[in-house]
């Protein structure tokens, strides 16, 4: 019973990494309808901004939050401007091999910027784990938690209570109508990818400041996870994008207590076929790319 | 030919089949992401074949290819009737699932003082079959750009016939093609299953070519660049996927000296390129412009 309340307990903290994964995703999917592979390696790029300035001065943790927050916001305005902004209508996939090329890119640049495989970044807590009773929680986790729940707090008041929210409400809804009604699409969807590339470079940020350290796969493991949690949760719903990043967490922290690592991600991609074949009411498999 | 040119051209040939098979769904209308599973089905079938039970290629390769088309059935039958991202997501699932199965894979029986076969994430070497039969790189060489071309002939001869049009017209909007009475559940698996038979030749030709074959060469990665070759080089012929396939293993084989900036280049040079050209170099118009003028 223990094993199982600290297995839910990992689960949920790293669940709240995918679902703020999935919710930058899913604000893009439901902007553009496209899926963006780059998402992962912005973030990457980001946090090898945030490596390299920490290197170069060893300047404190706030400042490399903020710079791979604003590194990964940046490389998102350039895969906007290159990738999706000019295939808003149709070529879906020119769009997103487009994305895959810009992918390669970035990978490319950390590692020539960063040759090593393996770099250590500081730690964002220098303490021990929290001990519940006989449950542990690490105190990363629990700033990832809260900050989960801050970030949807935050994008809620922005979608719901701001004149911005509701141009992308409206995008959202039907780009036609939008553009008719005044609302730049091209404005919206760049200041989107610029919102939900910071959300990634914040995610990123307390991933690698959580585990000290950091690798090349970042960027691949942002995209898969995020567009795994995205796809369980629905597309392009915020609310399924958390529960399908926590859906997420849980399974794997389950599944890889008592199967072990190699079961556990294909646990959670049969998962994943197997909904996308049975298609129940929440996924909504209308034609979208 | 010096070996050099000889490795790239081989690499260029193999690699143009599992492009092809990509290409073939993004002409039908889908996007796969999980070639590479069946071009690593092919892999370890054939490899298992020769090394482990003693047939010979061609046999095995016929083998991997079934084995490719059933698996790639088996993964289409329960998402037909997904489209765009949706299909994209259930390959890709599909695919890193059937990698996890290659990592898992654990088969070796005793051939003289060594053990051969799948050894999960070790991989599966001594795939030696043109080595014990002495057939020289130039030979191999020759049968893969033979089989190639001879995939190549059907193709364009499918695509000047009734199926050709009907295949475009499923491309096109799947909902019309349905109302023009044609079967498109029917067409859809059987593309698919043509596709993973496709990839799995690549994948048999492959495991021979390069002996040794690990779960690793059948990642995300490939699947990714398979469908990006067949949208650079374009969608409107199946020369498409291969010079989507030149430009890529050329460029990189004639760009060394840019070594660590060939990505960035590259990369770049792609996103630009699908802006003025989002069905690639050879897209339907250009093919048509190419034509008329024969």
């Amino acid at each position: 019973m223990i094993d199982f309340l600290q297995n839910t307990l990992d689960g949920l903290a790293l669940g709240s990494s995918y679902a703020l994964l999935a919710l930058g995703f899913t604000l893009i999917f439901g902007v553009l309808r496209r899926a963006n592979l780059a998402y992962g390696p912005a973030i990457l790029f980001g946090c090898y901004c945030a490596t390299w300035a920490y290197l170069e001065t060893g300047i404190g943790l706030l400042f490399l939050a903020l710079i791979a927050v604003a590194g990964s916001a940046l490389a998102g305005i350039y895969v906007e401007r290159l990738c999706f902004a000019p295939h808003r209508k149709g070529a879906a996939a020119a769009a997103m091999v487009a994305s895959f090329a810009l992918w390669m890119q970035f990978e490319e640049l950390a590692t020539l910027a960063l040759p090593r495989h393996l770099y250590a970044f500081p730690a964002l807590y220098e303490g021990g784990p929290l001990s519940l009773g006989r449950l542990t929680l690490r105190v990363e986790s629990l700033v990832m938690l809260v900050a989960a729940i801050l970030v949807c707090a935050a994008l809620w008041g922005v979608l719901y209570r701001s004149r911005f929210g509701t141009a992308v409400r409206a995008v959202i809804d039907s780009p036609a109508a939008a553009e008719l009604s005044g609302i730049s699409v091209s404005a919206v969807s760049l200041r989107v990818f610029a919102l939900a590339s910071a959300i990634g470079g914040l995610t990123g940020f307390l991933i690698v400041s959580g585990d000290q350290q950091l690798t090349p796969m970042l960027g691949m493991w942002s995209t898969l996870k995020g567009m795994l949690a995205m796809m369980l949760g629905g597309l392009g719903s915020l609310p399924g994008a958390i529960a399908g990043g926590v859906a997420l967490g849980l399974l794997e922290a389950h599944s890889q207590w008592y199967l072990g690592p190699q079961l556990r991600d294909f646990i959670a991609y049969l998962l994943l076929f197997i909904l996308l074949a049975v298609r129940p009411p929440w996924m909504n498999t209308r034609s979208a790319y | 030919m010096d070996e050099y040119a000889i490795g790239v051209l081989t690499n260029i040939g193999l690699f143009s089949f599992v492009a092809l098979s990509a290409w073939l769904l993004l002409v039908a209308g889908e996007l796969s992401f999980g070639q590479q599973a069946f071009f690593g089905v092919g892999a370890y079938a054939a490899g298992i074949c020769t090394a482990m039970l003693g047939w010979p290629l061609p046999l095995a390769a016929l083998a991997a290819m079934a084995l490719g088309a059933a698996a790639a059935a088996l993964v289409g039958l329960p998402t037909l009737r997904l489209r765009g991202l949706y299909f994209a997501m259930a390959t890709l699932a599909a695919a890193e699932m059937l990698r996890i199965l290659f990592e898992l894979f654990h088969w070796q029986i005793a051939l003289g003082d060594e053990r051969i076969g799948p050894d999960g994430t070790q991989g599966f070497r001594g795939i030696r079959w043109m080595f014990e039969r002495g057939v020289e790189p130039l030979d191999f060489l020759a049968i893969v750009w033979i089989l190639l071309v001879g995939v190549m002939v059907i193709f364009l001869r499918i695509e000047n016939s009734r199926l050709g049009a009907t295949l475009r017209a499923l491309g096109h909007d799947p909902e019309l093609a349905r109302s023009a009475g044609i079967d498109v559940d029917r067409l859809k698996l059987c593309v698919v299953a043509a596709g993973g038979a496709l990839a799995a030749l690549g994948g048999a030709l492959f495991a021979h070519h390069n002996t040794y074959i690990e779960p690793r060469n059948f990642d995300i990665m490939l699947g990714v660049h398979s469908l990006a070759y067949g949208l650079i080089g374009g969608l409107g012929t199946v020369f498409g996927p291969l010079l989507g396939v030149v430009l890529d293993i050329g460029v990189l084989e004639a760009t060394r000296s840019l070594h660590g900036y060939r990505m960035i280049v590259f990369g770049g040079l792609v996103a630009l390129l699908l802006v003025f050209r989002p069905r690639g170099l050879l897209d339907e118009r250009a093919v048509h412009w190419i034509k008329s003028r024969l």
